[in-house]
């Protein structure tokens, strides 16, 4: 990037806009390589560096190579889409950059093996639209992920960016901005849902001149991951939302707490803040408005429990992350004592589009009481795995099997679930529920942050509740005792009932347990802590039985009560799970059925799960 | 010359089921010294007790043995019994052939054998016993307490409050002990010092304490009621009754730290210049309060692979944070290690989704094959297993990284090779 000149005023932002758009209309192609994580761990930046060194040595001078944040299908990766046709390549290596450039860049012709195929239909994808994943969705949080490069703010601008802003500053008070927000109807994208305009109305009418803004990109909830792709792949939306969010509530200063294991967030986001402040749209005075705001970086250190907003400013003020009573409310009393506003990453990236588009367009997406869009990040058992972005009261069907795909391996489906450890699982009854959150409440589970967790047959749900409390127990900061002890005895139970030793008066005392945990506890972390227990036995409490009773894991899950054995009718003998055994447990000669000695077996599974014959049964 | 009666006791079919008590009374009988041997169904009933205090007067018996029950059931019974034939009690003593013989034996002719030498032993006994007196003797009302730490400083309080004198001995020159080093306390993280610093004023207020600072207790004598202690007060020469505490002779006394714990002031000659000079360098880059501490951990942890404790220790100095706050924040986060990491960190995923796709048996297998558990490092600092609850991954699940870079879709065999790997690079840089 060449070194930006302050901007002083709006107009000068309108006119770098211009400039760079100008300067784009030399360029007849745009590659754009996904660079989010999934994607890079499959190696795409030695696909772009690829792509950049046969485009100068071929002396294509039209085209442009971009690497930009995740496009959301990481399972596919490392993906290539070709702009303006919108292409779409997946799975595509080194090698094939070359073919790339000749057929589809050169020749505008299409590279056939590269294609997506349709698992249900069987047909090939050309165009990103025509992939059933990115078909159903829509798109207006990850407006920019998969189009700009998260490195250069250029493309932000490009792009509109910070137009929103400028709207804001220019032609809005606080109040406006804060009625807007509300008018939208956007409620918070952590979990909770509590309405956003309010919650800056609150905080903007708190007396004192130094407030503060928090983004909470402390996503933990295990199998979310939709906070980090914006962090990655469009933190300007991110740092657009804040600088909004100051101008209603009156404050200079933001942070964005990030957590431990992103480090690409920190990198993009840090870069994205020296850009920003580069340019005057971060700092003193933006755009000659007289709004100061700044913005810094706290890095998390590993503890679910700071996602929780009081726990949050705690690690912030450098201390042990531990909740604390609310009210007071950060909005009244938050970091060190000032008032303080804390949104999450997807709902402060929702910010500009409703200012910039106005809060009746925002308003006419989604359900009576959730509007707008939400991000799923739609994993597990189901065949495409990947970040998916859908109007709010979309069905559960629609997500699991039109866009995921259905589920892997033609296996039955059993459940989804939703909202992390303080969620709950869904049976395949409620599959037609429209998603929004109140409807997830009603059913026993939550939005949390929009993890989306596809269970298959080969699911064992009292497995799923253990360790979903095996989780909570190691996260409870133990600063209250029912969360502490409550969580920790309704996980020796669930211990007890996946071992075997399960007794018939356990269901009774993890309800009791659960009562009173839900009731007692010190914040949300505790309160629904019992959820995924709870909900399990709601609608699966069979399994819990089987487990109790039977002293059987219907699914062949849980290790102390399954045995692996090798089916002689079916097995082949190609050997490869006596090669893999970790025990050499199994044995056999080649083109012969193989045996498993149980005294060896440490039920590992390795087996079972490579056999290309599914001979390896378990009971 | 002793005289000496043996009685034995059936105790209905407890005793004399496994012992003969009858052939017990024949040899007691043979004993020298003794003049009358019985046995009887139940000693301790009223023409039991009756045959005894007819031996007693008829017999002028000198010392009498009663073989039956534990003494804790009925010596008493039997004491009193010989005192009301002028007999002195402590000149009766009971042999245990119940709880010590038949109860635990079944061999009767073994039992009746045990049950012959317990007597025989009583009966050599209590020749040798002499007439004791009960007397009365007063009991000074006074308790020392050692340490004034805040348990020995509310034990003083309680007992006090109770109206008894209280001595309460502390080694330090003052009271207080390590809460007074603690800023907040467990689990609640209630300020340490507003549970201390009342309890202070109060034993100085206390009319029952007398305290004794800067003073060790010497040697304990005596017996129960009655000790005799010996408190060797330091010298100190302050006049301890216009002393404000404030402290001014302390910091300028000549011979400081010579009789008491050294307050610590050595970590600047101990750090060495490259840790001074890593931490300078992190603590600069902080302007910011927020975020402070952990970011400057965080930047410990990566500059020495963990927290050492000299790093920690400058930080702290240099910073101002308590060195209790940096410990209680490196414990409480997950990403902290206090302890050296291996070369190679691999963290095995187990969010939910890698979960559901068999992390779990992938963290096993790599447990097993490097020896070593979660969030341990094998013994030649090569592998640090991590197992981390998700690295925002999900669709490349299950998912495993060493140092950083990510391997999605593992299996336990990749996970094998990938270790494999990790290990000849290894060998390769040790060649």
């Amino acid at each position: 990037m060449t070194v930006a000149t302050q901007l002083r005023t709006p107009d000068e932002l309108a006119l770098m806009r211009k400039r760079i758009l100008a300067a784009r209309t030399g360029k007849k192609v745009s590659i754009s390589i996904c660079a989010g994580t999934g994607c890079r761990a499959q190696g795409s930046l030695d696909l772009f560096e690829e792509f950049k060194r046969q485009l100068e040595a071929g002396g294509i001078e039209d085209v442009e190579v971009r690497a930009t944040g995740c496009h959301g299908f990481c399972e596919q990766g490392p993906l290539v889409v070709i702009f303006p046709r919108k292409i779409f390549y997946k799975g595509v290596g080194v090698n094939d950059v070359s073919a790339i450039i000749e057929k589809t860049v050169r020749n505008g012709e299409i590279v056939q093996p590269l294609l997506f195929k349709d698992p249900v239909t069987a047909r090939r994808c050309e165009l990103e639209d025509e992939v059933p994943f990115y078909a159903k969705q829509q798109r207006i949080v990850f407006r920019n992920n998969g189009k700009i490069d998260p490195n250069h703010i250029e493309d932000y601008i490009a792009a509109g960016g910070y137009s929103a802003l400028v709207k804001a500053l220019t032609k809005m008070t606080p109040e406006d901005v804060c009625r807007e927000v509300d008018a939208s109807g956007l409620r918070g994208r952590g979990g909770g849902g509590f309405p956003t305009g309010r919650k800056w109305d609150i905080c903007r009418k708190q007396a004192g001149e130094i407030k503060y803004i928090i983004c909470n990109g402390d996503e933990g909830d295990p199998g979310a991951f939709m906070d980090r792709s914006i962090m990655e792949g469009d933190p300007h939306a991110v740092l657009e939302g804040m600088a909004i969010g100051a101008h209603a509530i009156g404050s200079q200063k933001g942070y964005i707490y990030v957590r431990a294991e992103y480090p690409l967030a920190v990198e993009n986001l840090s870069l994205a803040i020296g850009q920003a402040q580069a340019l005057g749209l971060l700092g003193v005075n933006i755009l000659g408005s007289g709004v100061d705001f700044d913005v810094e970086i706290v890095r998390g250190a590993g503890a679910f429990v700071c996602g929780e907003e009081t726990g949050l400013i705690a690690s912030i003020e450098g201390d042990i992350g531990t909740p604390r009573q609310r009210p007071p409310y950060p909005a009244q009393s938050g970091l060190w004592g000032m008032p303080t506003n804390i949104n999450n990453v997807e709902t402060w990236a929702n910010v500009p589009v409703i200012i910039d588009r106005g809060a009746k367009w925002f308003a006419g997406i989604g359900t009576e009481n959730s509007k707008g869009t939400k991000v799923f990040s739609l994993v597990g058992k189901v065949r495409n795995t990947g970040l998916v972005e859908v109007p709010m009261g979309t069905t559960l069907r629609e997500i699991v099997f039109d866009i995921g795909g259905g589920i892997q391996k033609k296996r039955k489906f059993k459940a989804v679930q939703i909202g992390g450890p303080s969620g709950g699982c869904i049976p395949e009854a409620l599959l037609d529920l429209p998603v929004d959150f109140d409807k997830l409440r009603e059913v026993g589970a939550m939005m949390g942050s929009g993890g989306l967790i596809v269970m298959d047959e080969r699911t064992c749900m009292v497995d799923v509740a253990k360790y979903f409390l095996s989780f909570l127990k190691d996260e409870s900061c133990g600063k209250c005792v029912p969360c502490r002890e409550g969580v920790f005895q309704m996980n020796r139970i669930l211990s007890a009932i996946v071992k075997g030793k399960g007794k018939e008066e356990h269901i009774a005392q993890l309800e009791r347990l659960a009562k009173y945990v839900k009731a007692s506890s010190l914040c949300q972390l505790g309160a629904t802590a019992p959820n995924p227990v709870l909900s399990t036995l709601r609608y699966f409490r069979d399994e819990y039985e089987a487990h109790i009773r039977q002293k059987k894991c219907p699914a062949g899950v849980c290790k102390d009560l399954i045995e692996f054995r090798i089916d002689p009718g079916v097995c082949t003998g190609c050997h490869l799970c006596a090669r893999d055994c970790p025990t050499n447990a199994v044995a056999g000669e080649r083109k012969q059925p193989h045996r498993i000695n149980l005294a060896a077996c440490v039920k590992c599974g390795v087996c079972y799960d490579i056999c290309p014959a599914n001979a390896v049964k378990t009971g | 010359m002793s005289r000496m009666g043996v009685f034995i006791c059936w105790c209905g079919a407890n005793i004399a089921e496994t012992v003969d008590c009858n052939d017990v009374a024949r040899y007691a009988g043979t004993l020298p010294g003794v003049v009358i041997a019985r046995s009887y169904k139940y000693m301790c009933s009223d023409p039991g007790q009756r045959i005894i205090t007819d031996a007693i007067k008829e017999h002028k018996l000198s010392g009498v043995v009663v073989a039956s029950c534990s003494p804790r059931m009925h010596e008493q019974t039997f004491r009193k019994t010989a005192a009301t034939a002028g007999l002195n009690p402590y000149m009766l003593e009971m042999a245990n052939i119940r709880e010590h013989c038949s109860w635990v034996h079944t061999d009767r002719k073994q039992a009746t054998e045990k049950a012959k030498d317990l007597v025989r032993v009583l009966v050599e006994k209590v020749k040798r016993n002499l007439p004791l007196k009960e007397i009365e003797i007063p009991v000074t009302q006074r308790v020392m307490v050692v340490g004034a730490g805040i348990a020995g400083i509310q034990a003083a309080l309680d007992i006090a409050a109770a109206d008894k004198e209280v001595v309460l001995v502390e080694r330090k020159p003052s009271i207080g002990g390590f809460m007074s080093m603690l800023d907040e306390t467990f689990p609640t993280l209630d300020c340490s010092q507003c549970i201390l610093t009342p309890r202070m004023v109060d034993i100085m207020q206390n009319k029952n304490i007398k305290l004794y600072t800067y003073s060790e207790v010497e040697s304990v004598d005596g017996y129960i009621g009655n000790f005799e202690v010996k408190i060797r007060q330091k010298a100190r020469n302050v006049d301890m009754t216009k002393c404000t505490g404030c402290g001014e002779c302390w910091h300028n006394c000549m011979a400081l730290n010579k009789i008491s714990i050294p307050p610590k002031h050595t970590v600047k000659q101990k750090t060495a210049p490259e840790v001074v000079a890593a931490v300078n360098d992190i603590a600069a880059k902080y302007q910011d309060p927020a975020g402070m501490v952990i970011g400057a951990l965080q930047d410990i942890q990566t500059r020495f692979n963990y927290l050492r404790q000299d790093a920690l220790e400058y930080f702290s100095e240099r910073s101002g944070v308590p060195l209790s706050r940096l410990y209680g924040v490196a414990r409480f986060y997950s990403a902290f290690s206090l302890k050296p990491r291996g070369k190679f960190i691999i963290r095995v995923c187990l969010g939910t989704a890698c979960h559901l796709k068999g992390s779990g048996g992938i963290a096993d297998a790599v447990s097993r094959e490097l020896d070593i558990g979660g969030g341990e490092t094998t013994k030649d600092l090569q592998f640090t297993l991590e197992r981390v609850n998700c690295l925002g991954a999900c669709a490349l699940a299950p998912l495993v990284t060493v140092n950083g870079k990510y391997h999605g879709k593992m299996t336990i065999t990749k996970a094998m090779r990938l270790i494999d790997e990790c290990r000849a690079k290894c060998e390769k840089s040790v060649v």
